[in-house]
């Protein structure tokens, strides 16, 4: 499938509150290869110490994974890369 | 094992924490008389997540924060258990249990033997437990061997976040008062990271897995390694180096304090001949003692070396450098292991 039917996984909403644009991913809940429900919990990223999840933005499966675990990101960036089912 | 080859087919993958809630949640919406209490657990979600979301679900009367209090609460919950409730009532840090140990020892255990059957305390006691993360001498305890010493409660200790859903369910559901101890470094805080090991698939739907059924973590031929909780990770990290040097360990995780799966550890040291017990506890009158202590009962001749691995008996240091000096870490393990070769 060309790389244009892939759908980046970005944080959709960052804190209104927060002061930085940087996070820490903390968690991913599944890995490369395996396929997930729109709305289902992709992974916990952390911004100034306040947990959130990002949520798949379609269903279908993770392809790429690109800010793994423990790996900061900048507001904005691409985590991962899904394919549609 | 059918548990792995069930796991095969599972796509998503949980934290220890958000496997223990989930468990939490489905107990709750089938049955009413389930309900949480503890110190920062409703609006916070539990200092180490043991709550999280679970206000927004169900509401302060049944997600409910309480004074600071031990006594209080944990006698509410014993009184509400034995009213028919199924309350689950935490204990911040294990180390608070002292300021109710009245409740705990004397209340929650023996109700049930004291008014000769006539009540049943089927109440989850919920715990953080255990160090590593220089919280000092009074935050940083596990206290398996006080808990599992006295008659009339279980004891239960995850290490993954599979087991944790399945004991979950299983202890809210006992009719006989559980106390649930989870590690707060295997429960996968964003400030406390996880070690490799305890973030597992997790299926949807709910099981049990029942008290006093240890769990292989690994196979091996050349010793049994016995432990729980987080060092079970630090276990299977010694043995994946061990076996570089050609020593092939096992891997018991006991699972569960009380009952005790005696039977898996004897028949594991009647294949191996050498015994390691690897415990988070202090060395004296624990858990390290207990395990070598049953299989010698039990068989005596099968044990051709034996060695325990534990906190030395003192205060657990604030120091960072000092703490991971007294914490058991995989080399310790690892060099227990090779004094039995």
């Amino acid at each position: 499938m060309a790389d244009t039917d892939r759908v980046a996984v970005t944080v959709a909403e960052w804190p209104d509150d927060a002061d930085s644009d940087e996070g820490v991913v903390v968690n991913w809940f599944i890995r490369e290869g395996r396929s997930i429900d729109e709305g289902k919990s992709l992974c916990e990223v952390q911004v100034e110490k306040v947990s959130l999840d990002v949520l798949a933005p379609v269903s279908g499966t993770l392809v790429e994974v690109v800010c793994g675990e423990d790996d900061e990101f900048a507001r904005g960036d691409t985590l991962a890369w899904m394919e549609p089912a | 094992m059918a548990q792995q080859e069930k796991r095969e087919v599972i796509e998503r993958e949980l934290t220890m924490s958000r496997a223990m809630v989930e468990a939490i949640a489905t107990e709750m919406r089938d049955n009413e008389e389930v309900f949480y209490m503890g110190e920062d657990v409703a609006d916070y979600g539990g200092i180490f997540d043991s709550t999280e979301g679970l206000l927004d679900e169900f509401g302060y009367d049944r997600i409910m924060d309480v004074p600071i209090s031990e006594t209080a609460y944990l006698g509410a919950a014993v009184g509400a258990a034995q009213e028919g409730m199924r309350p689950i009532a935490e204990l911040m840090f294990v180390d608070f249990f002292g300021v109710a140990m009245d409740q705990i020892y004397n209340q929650m255990a023996k109700n049930t033997y004291m008014s000769g059957g006539n009540v049943s305390v089927p109440m989850v006691l919920t715990a953080a437990v255990g160090g590593t993360y220089n919280d000092a001498a009074q935050h940083s305890q596990t206290l398996y061997g006080t808990f599992a010493h006295v008659p009339g409660m279980k004891v239960v200790v995850p290490s993954t976040a599979y087991d944790a859903k399945g004991l979950m369910h299983n202890a809210i559901r006992d009719d006989d008062p559980v106390v649930y101890m989870f590690h707060k470094r295997l429960m996968g805080i964003g400030w406390l990271p996880a070690p490799k090991g305890p973030k597992t698939p997790v299926p949807e739907e709910d099981y049990t897995i029942p008290f006093g059924s240890a769990d292989l973590k690994r196979e091996g031929d050349d010793v049994t390694i016995v432990t729980l909780g987080l060092h079970v990770h630090r276990a299977l990290d010694a043995a994946e180096s061990l076996a570089d040097d050609g020593v092939d360990a096992e891997v018991v995780d006991l699972r569960s304090l009380v009952p005790l799966d005696t039977d898996t550890i004897v028949e594991s040291v009647e294949k191996t001949g050498n015994l390691v017990v690897v415990d988070e506890d202090y060395r004296s009158y624990g858990v390290t003692g207990e395990i070598v202590a049953s299989v010698a009962d039990e068989s005596l001749g099968a044990l051709d070396a034996v060695e325990r691995v534990a906190l030395p008996d003192v205060p657990i240091p604030y120091s960072r450098p000092l703490e991971q000096e007294v914490v058991p870490d995989a080399e310790d393990i690892e060099a227990a292991v090779q004094r039995t070769q």
